[in-house]
Formats: structure tokens, sequence, C-alpha cells
């Protein structure tokens, strides 16, 4: 059979049995399979299986139960109560205030943990009932906590850069230290349009009334609250730049200050530190499978000699290198609705990295450009992870429907965070360069 | 029939409840590593490479665990439009991509596995520790979701065939 040819039925294959229901990781491992047979035939296999091996022993993926741990217990610690009485008192007296104390709190949580669930989980509960209760538009609020909430990703650390590190062979630290100015940009961003949208339209939210507004005394001692956030991001990251410790040590020091952080607060049970075990548990398993997964596909796909294919095809999207880079966000913008991001990361990062690089692109900021785009698929409808997270604790009265249409505005702002740092990469590569 | 399916119900569920305390092991040993590098100036050649291992097993086997619970991420676009008896025999149809993929685990893994076993492989490290016993979990992981694989497939059948109730929402 043509490679073109074969190329096509694989991927319609693919796409076949994922609509079908089947779980990501057994319709990577199992179509590939299938094709693996006929390609490169059965010995192939000892390749996929000492590549499940390989996975189980790269440390740097140690991180990332140490990361979603870190980021379960944080999410139920008491830490997000604190830091939005704080935002309350600080930014309540401006036009779209709690919105933008959101986004701020929502900008801490990323850089304390590496996923993007716990803050929009923790806002969702403390953010949205306050903001609600003083008349903000439920959309604006709606946005604002699932577009901070994807900050996490983006602000290190982040479990997406770790599959990217992983899977590129760039380091973890230099990625880390790339999302840090796009993350910053990013939340400066959506506060600039909270900010603005209140100005022309001061119904969507509301200054706090008067009397609602605490006295500077009361201010003073809600600081209190950025403490422990700050010792938490101090030991992760402050460890792992400092050249201290290993990624996967410094998570190790983010669940430590997670845990104290908890202690302070008198939370941490043991019944609060078996859930979050468990649900760690289900959710590094998850990533892990769709890792074993993508290494068949990634087997296949070369068996099959395609990415000479996809390298040709692509140059036929005219505007030369630039037009193949705006090709690929747009492709992966588009499977960001549809696919959970880890997913989209470990089957279109081999395909789309030797073209990158055959352009001459740095994929470190290819990599800032990627987590940027799977940060909006976190967000955009039908299939973003954040919309079902908030559907899961948002009042009956707010429907799936409000959700979907509060992204719009934000997801565009996002977008727009996107456009810059691909048009300015020293936004994504200063920081790095200065460091390492 | 009801009772063997209940059974691996149970043991992939408890389980993945007892796996999933390895995260604090993770935690401690690291930590350990950590203090003992720094505060102490005698780091051990034993603690990276035994966080390692725990790493090893507490992903490959968490794989029936989470098809017990439905913690495999999936697209359910077009699938959670189907009435129950179709998503039934979807999944009967899909289930042979599913043992196309951990069939070719267990065999491959195995092999793996048997091969390190047959000449007692060591990794070589200072520390020196056998490696097989990790690599077993590669098959013992397939051999779970298989378990699992084929009690979902049972049931579906069993819905098919006017047998059962289709399945109410899962546990978790």
């Amino acid at each position: 059979m043509d490679i073109e040819v074969l190329t096509i039925v694989f991927f319609s294959a693919l796409l076949l049995v994922l609509l079908l229901g089947l779980p990501l990781s057994f319709v990577l491992g199992g179509v590939s399979v299938v094709f693996l047979y006929f390609t490169w035939g059965p010995q192939s296999f000892y390749m996929v299986a000492a590549q499940t091996w390989g996975a189980m022993n790269k440390f740097t993926l140690v991180a990332i139960p140490l990361f979603i741990f870190m980021a379960m217990i944080l999410e139920r610690a008491g830490v997000a109560e604190d830091l939005y009485e704080m935002m309350y008192l600080w930014f309540g007296p401006l036009r779209g205030g709690l919105a933008i104390g959101t986004v701020a709190i929502c900008a801490i949580f990323a850089a304390m943990c590496g996923i993007s669930g716990a803050a929009v989980v923790s806002m969702g509960v403390i953010a949205l009932p306050s903001m609600l209760k003083y008349n903000y538009d439920k959309e604006l609020a709606l946005g604002c906590i699932n577009a901070g909430g994807s900050l996490g990703i983006l602000i290190p650390p982040s479990v997406i850069m770790i599959i990217y590190a992983i899977i590129s062979g760039e380091s973890v630290g230099k990625l880390f230290a790339g999302g840090v100015v796009p993350g910053l940009l990013i939340a400066f961003l959506l506060s600039l349009y909270i900010g603005l949208r209140c100005l022309i339209q001061p119904h969507l939210g509301p200054a706090l009334p008067k009397e609602q507004r605490g006295n500077l005394a009361r201010k003073l001692l809600a600081i209190k609250a950025i403490i422990l956030p700050l010792g938490v991001v101090v030991m992760v990251l402050g460890s792992m730049m400092g050249g201290i410790t290993t990624p996967t040590e410094s998570a190790s020091m983010g669940v430590l200050g997670a845990l104290i952080s908890g202690l302070v607060h008198r939370r941490l049970t043991w019944a609060l530190i078996k859930e979050a075990s468990l649900r760690t548990f289900r959710l590094t398993g998850m990533i892990m499978w769709i890792l074993f997964g993508a290494y068949c596909f990634s087997a296949a796909y070369h068996g099959m000699g395609a990415p000479g294919l996809v390298q040709d095809l692509m140059k036929h999207i005219p505007g030369g290198a630039w037009g193949s880079m705006i090709f690929i966000q747009a492709v992966l913008f588009v499977l960001g609705m549809f696919l959970d991001p880890a997913g989209i990361m470990m089957i279109t990062a081999p395909i789309f990295l030797p073209v990158v690089k055959a352009h001459g692109f740095d994929p470190v900021w290819f990599g800032i450009l990627f987590t940027i785009n799977m940060e909006i698929g976190y967000m955009t409808p039908p299939f973003g992870f954040n919309l079902f997270y908030l559907k899961g604790i948002v009042p009956p009265s707010i429907s799936m429907a409000d959700i979907y249409r509060s992204v719009i505005p934000y997801t565009l702002v996002e977008l727009g965070g996107l456009g810059l740092v691909m048009a300015f990469p020293a936004l994504a590569t200063w920081l790095p360069s200065k460091i390492f | 029939m009801e009772r063997v399916l209940s059974a691996i119900d149970f043991l992939n569920d408890r389980l993945g409840r007892i796996l999933s305390l390895g995260i604090l092991l993770i935690f401690g040993l690291l930590i350990l590593e950590v203090t003992l590098r720094y505060l102490l100036n005698s780091p051990t050649v034993w603690a990276n490479e035994l966080t390692q291992m725990i790493f090893g097993a507490y992903v490959v086997l968490s794989g029936g665990h989470l098809l017990w619970c439905g913690g495999h991420v999936n697209v359910d676009i077009l699938y959670s439009r189907l009435s129950p008896r179709a998503k039934a025999l979807t999944d009967v149809v899909t289930s042979s991509v599913f043992f196309a993929f951990c069939l070719m685990l267990l065999y491959y893994g195995g092999s793996l596995a048997l091969e390190s076993l047959g000449r007692w492989e060591h990794s070589q490290s200072a520390w020196n520790p056998p490696l097989y016993p990790v690599k077993l979990t590669i098959p013992l992981g397939a051999l779970l979701v298989l378990l699992q694989g084929t009690a979902k497939l049972l049931r579906d059948i069993l819905v098919l065939a006017g047998r059962r109730e289709p399945q109410t929402p899962k546990p978790h």
C-alpha cells in the first residue's frame, strides 16, 4: 500500500475508534499495534515493551504524581480562602476587582502547582459565590475562573511541560523558566480585559459597596495570606532554579510545602490525604497509560514512514516557516477543543517537532507556544476539562451553555497572548537564557 | 458469573486503593534523600533508584483500577448519545482494539520480564538492585487491565443478550 493511503487509513482508524468511545490510551495502543503488525512486523513489539519499561524509568516523570498530589492537597488546604479574603479587601473596591483578584489568585496557584484543575475547583467554590453575591455578571465571573485556572500549566511548575521535555529532550528547567513571562503576561492581559470591560460596562462587575470594604488594619492583616503560598513557591522553584535539586526532588519539596500549609490551616486529616492519594493515582495512571499507548503510536507512525510524508505536506502550506507555525497552532487549537492536553502533546509533539526544528525554530519557544495553546484547550468547548470541573461545582442555576458562552472573550484574550509570544519570541526565551 | 465479575471489580478496586498510597512512599523517599544530602552531607545510593522502582510499579499497575472506575480519558461526543444497548454493542466492537494492545503488552512485556528473570538481571548501579521484580509488573499490569476489560466485555455481552440490566453509573 502507498504510504499516503496507509497514513490516511491509519489516522482515520484512530479517529473512528476514538469517536466510538474507547479510551485514548487503548485507541493509540491498539490501532497502532494492528498497523505495526503489517508494517514493521511483530518483532517491533519488543521495542514498544522496552519503551514502556523506559517510561517507567524516567526520573523526571516521577515529578508528575508529586505535582498532582501537591495540587490535590493545596486545593483543600485552606490556602485559597485566605488568599481570596486578601484579594477581596484589596481589589474589591475596584470595578471588576473581585474577578481581577480571582485571576491573581489563579496565577499564584499556578506557581504552586502544575495542573489546571486545582485553581478552577478552589475558585469555583470560593470566588464564584462571592462574585455572584455582589452582582457580578455570571459570564464574566465564570470565564475568569476558567481562564485563570488554565494558567496552571503555563506558570511553572507544569506537568504538561514535563511531558514536552520528555518527548523533545529539552531541559525541564528551561521550559519552566520560559513559561514565567508569558504566564504573567497572560494573567495581566486577562486582568486588563476585565478591568476595561467593567470600566465601560460597570454593571458587569460593580465595585463593592462602601460598607462592605474592610479598613486598613484588616487589609494589612490579610496580607499574611500570601506568606504560605510564597513559601511553597520558593521551595519548589527556588530549589530547582537555584540548582539545589532536580525537578523531581523540588516537586517533593512542593508536597512538603502543601502539607505544611494544610497543617497550619488545620485542614490536614488522614481522610484528606487518602482521598488526595487516590485522585493522584488515577490522574497519574491516566497520563502514563496514554504515554504507553503513545509509544505504540509513535512506533507505528515512524514504521510506515509518515514523518517524511508530513514534512512534505507541510511544504505545501503557504507562508513558509511562519505559515507552518501558524498552521500547527491552528491544528493544536482545534485538537484542544476535543482531546486531553496530555494526549495531544504525546500524539502531536513527535509529529510537529521535526518540522519545527527543520524550520530553525527554537524548540523551547515552541514548547511554550504549545503549552499556551493547551492552556486554551483546557477551556474551549465542547471538551475543555476546566468546563467540566466548573460544571461539577456551580449552583444549578448556571447551565453548561452559560459556561460555554463565558469563555469566548477570554479565549480571544489568550489567543492574543499566544500571538504576542509568537511575534516576540524573546518573551519566552529571555528568562531561560538568563538563568541557564 | 456475577460473582466472578464482582471479584474482579473488588480486586482492582482494593489494589488501586492500596497502590495509591505509594505516592506517600515516593514523597518520603525523595525528602529523605534531599535531607540527607544537604543537611547531613551523606547522599544515599539507593533512595532515588528505589523511588523510581516504586513509581514504575505504581503507574503500570494502575491500568486495571482506572478501567474499573472509568478513569481512562475518552471522547464521548457521539458515544454519550447512544442508547445503553448501542453502547454495549459499540464496546464489544472496540474491545478488539483494546485486546490487541493489552495482549501485546502482556506477551512482549512478559518476555521482557522473563528474559530479565532468566539472567537474574541487576541494574549495575552503585546500589545494584535486581530489576526483574519491577519488570514483572509490566505483564502483571497488563493482566489486571485484561481482567477488567474481560469483565467489561462479558457484562456488555450479557446486556446485549438481554440477561442483564445496563450498568448504572460506576461507584467512585
